[in-house]
């Protein structure tokens, strides 16, 4: 699994202090954790900066890369922003996060992309926002997002396409669709697209105890349909332990069991079932929970553990 | 012609059974009571299940002359809607199954409606109309649990229905009703998600779900109806897949809505084409329940009675089964 660290985003009030007084150390020490963590690529996410782009995007990357050397992932809206700071990196190719199907950026992003030879984020959402059906987000790769970067000759190896996740409280109904689009995608082009997701936003609005469980249920759902590239938390440990698991196909503990149980499940194109969990196992249960409100099966509520 | 075979749904689970009010026989006042809920198939399946109860409607009254419903409301009311009793009296002969009434945020002096007269609106409307009996407070978390607690303990045993019950509130109004005998009506803005949460929180309270009542919020036509309609689909599914949270009988209040709408509302300086103004209010505030029917309603809450006559013939028609 290819995970790119989400830990730099300026909705954290500790990222937005520490940019205010340009806090080198705070970024520095966040990079590295992460890295040393595991992620292979970092995204940064700092806003607009509508009036200090041109100071904070060069300032980032020079900071960033003094101590790493993984990717930096440019996580904005703000085109000047990302170019002024592409033209500071020296290490990794970096990664554009992101464009959509809508046309203006369609227009711009994937030509910056270009220009500066980095790996493009595209997401499968047209003017008119995000589609709930499988179906209709690969219809936006493959009309859309695919023909632009055909149209520029953008290199298909660094185009990734995130097919995006939406929260399970309030957005319930896109969860289990993402599953089936991730499969389609992958069949829908040849060579197969690389596809990447952020896979925290599926726990948006969730209280703060449940986030991890959830984030790291679906990501051993969505690893079953062969997802190997992701936007998350490297420094979540039990999600670290989960895509583990997985990977190394552990079968040493019940939970990493049922884990692989469900990543095999959905591999299969199958559904976990009750049989598949130790009804004795408070946390085995848990996890179960969790994959019917993601499965769209059990309607989402703050308290669904509890029942 | 070939016999076609109607495919029919068979669900594990059902909504709720829920009383409204009590005779004397149970401890309290009432001429009747009414039942709600029990459904174990989509609204008017009958060829799947016949539907247990059929929708009631209620209608809504104020502890006195409101200074913000349309002319249109007032007109009709007449001297009425000067005094609670006298309205819910009307109100009866008008042919509501059951009343709502619906405590104002300020007395005819201007200021917050007191507990007192809260309570005393409540018992003046027991005492005029023998029918069952939902009170709503004006929907202010602390100034509700001020009325509700009162009311609730001077009409003990009565099975009245307590709201507005929020995620702000519910603890106080919740214990009231489980000491009190009475009913409560859970209100969430329009989100499944929230429905079902607050229905896990007042359960959690121990009060048992033959006494909940749920109110997934609507729009009027026009004005998000479709939000509302969806939502109450959704649940309605959820409880017969079997989703024990979301199994309680659904009440809405399309009177209050449509009638904030300015379709309903305004009768000069708009054009033509929208035709007679009361009869256009009127099929505002008909089809907005129209719609809530359809989707799983239990209770509607009107505030004309030409709607209530109108909502109830279809229903008549949609409850009567194909031989």
């Amino acid at each position: 699994m290819y995970i790119i660290g989400e830990n730099i985003h300026i909705m954290s009030q500790r990222v937005k202090d520490a940019l205010q007084a340009k806090d080198a150390r705070f970024f520095q020490e966040r990079a590295v954790q992460q890295v040393e963590a595991g992620a292979q690529a970092l995204d940064i996410n700092l806003g607009p900066r509508k009036k200090d782009w041109e100071e904070v995007f060069p300032w980032m990357v020079q900071t960033v890369e003094s101590v790493v050397d993984v990717p930096i992932v440019f996580d904005s809206t703000n085109l000047l922003g990302i170019e002024a700071g592409l033209k500071k990196v020296t290490k990794a190719q970096p990664i554009i996060n992101s464009t959509s199907a809508e046309p203006e950026r369609l227009e711009k992003v994937p030509l910056l992309a270009k220009k500066y030879n980095t790996r493009l984020v595209a997401l499968t959402m047209g003017a008119s926002g995000i589609p709930v059906g499988a179906d209709e987000r690969v219809t936006i790769a493959i009309e859309q997002l695919i023909p632009r970067m055909l149209e520029i000759d953008f290199p298909m190896s660094d185009l990734i396409i995130d097919p995006l996740v939406l929260t399970v409280s309030g957005c319930q109904e896109y969860c289990p669709e993402l599953i089936e689009a991730i499969r389609t995608l992958q069949v829908a082009w040849s060579p197969s697209p690389v596809i990447s997701v952020g896979l925290s936003n599926v726990s948006n609005s969730v209280p703060n105890e449940n986030r991890s469980l959830i984030n790291r249920t679906y990501c051993a759902m969505l690893m079953g349909t062969g997802l190997n590239m992701l936007i998350g938390d490297p420094l979540d440990i039990p999600l670290m332990e989960t895509i583990r698991i997985i990977e190394q196909r552990d079968m040493s503990t019940p939970v990493g069991r049922l884990f692989l149980k469900i990543n095999d499940r959905i591999a299969a194109s199958e559904y976990p079932v009750l049989e598949d969990v130790d009804a004795g196992d408070p946390e085995q249960m848990a996890i179960w929970k969790t994959v019917q409100i993601l499965l769209n099966k059990v309607i989402y509520a703050d308290a669904y553990l509890q029942l | 012609m070939p016999q076609v075979e109607i495919p029919k749904d068979s669900w594990s689970g059902s909504v709720t059974t829920v009383t409204l009010g009590a005779t004397a026989a149970d401890g309290g006042t009432r001429s009747h009571t009414i039942t709600v809920g029990g459904h174990k198939a989509l609204p008017f399946m009958h060829f799947e299940q016949k539907m247990a109860h059929r929708p009631l409607i209620a209608l809504e009254i104020k502890d006195h002359r409101p200074d913000d419903w349309s002319p249109l409301l007032l007109d009709l009311w007449g001297d009425a809607a000067n005094d609670p009793a006298s309205w819910a009296k009307a109100a009866e002969s008008a042919g509501a199954d059951a009343l709502v009434l619906w405590l104002s945020q300020n007395g005819t002096d201007g200021k917050p409606t007191t507990p007192q007269a809260a309570v005393a609106s409540t018992k003046a409307v027991l005492q005029a109309s023998g029918l069952p009996l939902l009170v709503f407070a004006p929907g202010q978390a602390e100034l509700d649990n001020a009325l509700l607690v009162p009311i609730s303990e001077a009409t003990t045993g009565e099975r009245l229905v307590l709201g507005i019950c929020e995620d702000k509130n519910y603890r106080t109004i919740a214990a009231t009703a489980m000491a009190n005998g009475h009913l409560i009506s859970t209100r969430t803005p329009m989100d499944v998600n929230l429905a079902k949460q607050l229905n896990i929180l007042v359960r959690d309270m121990g009060i048992p779900p033959d006494r909940i009542l749920m109110d997934p919020t609507t729009g009027g036509l026009g004005y998000g109806i479709e939000y509302g309609y969806s939502v109450m689909e959704r649940l309605r599914l959820a409880a017969l897949q079997g989703d024990g949270n979301t199994q309680s009988p659904m009440i809405v209040t399309p009177g209050a809505e449509a009638w904030k709408t300015k379709e309903a509302k305004v009768g000069h300086d708009v054009p033509a084409t929208w035709g007679e103004w009361l009869e256009r209010a009127i099929n505002w505030e008909t089809l907005t329940a129209m719609a809530l029917v359809e989707s799983g309603a239990d209770i509607i809450v009107l505030r004309h009675p030409e709607s209530m006559r109108r909502l109830r013939a279809a229903i008549d028609e949609l409850m009567s089964v194909p031989a």
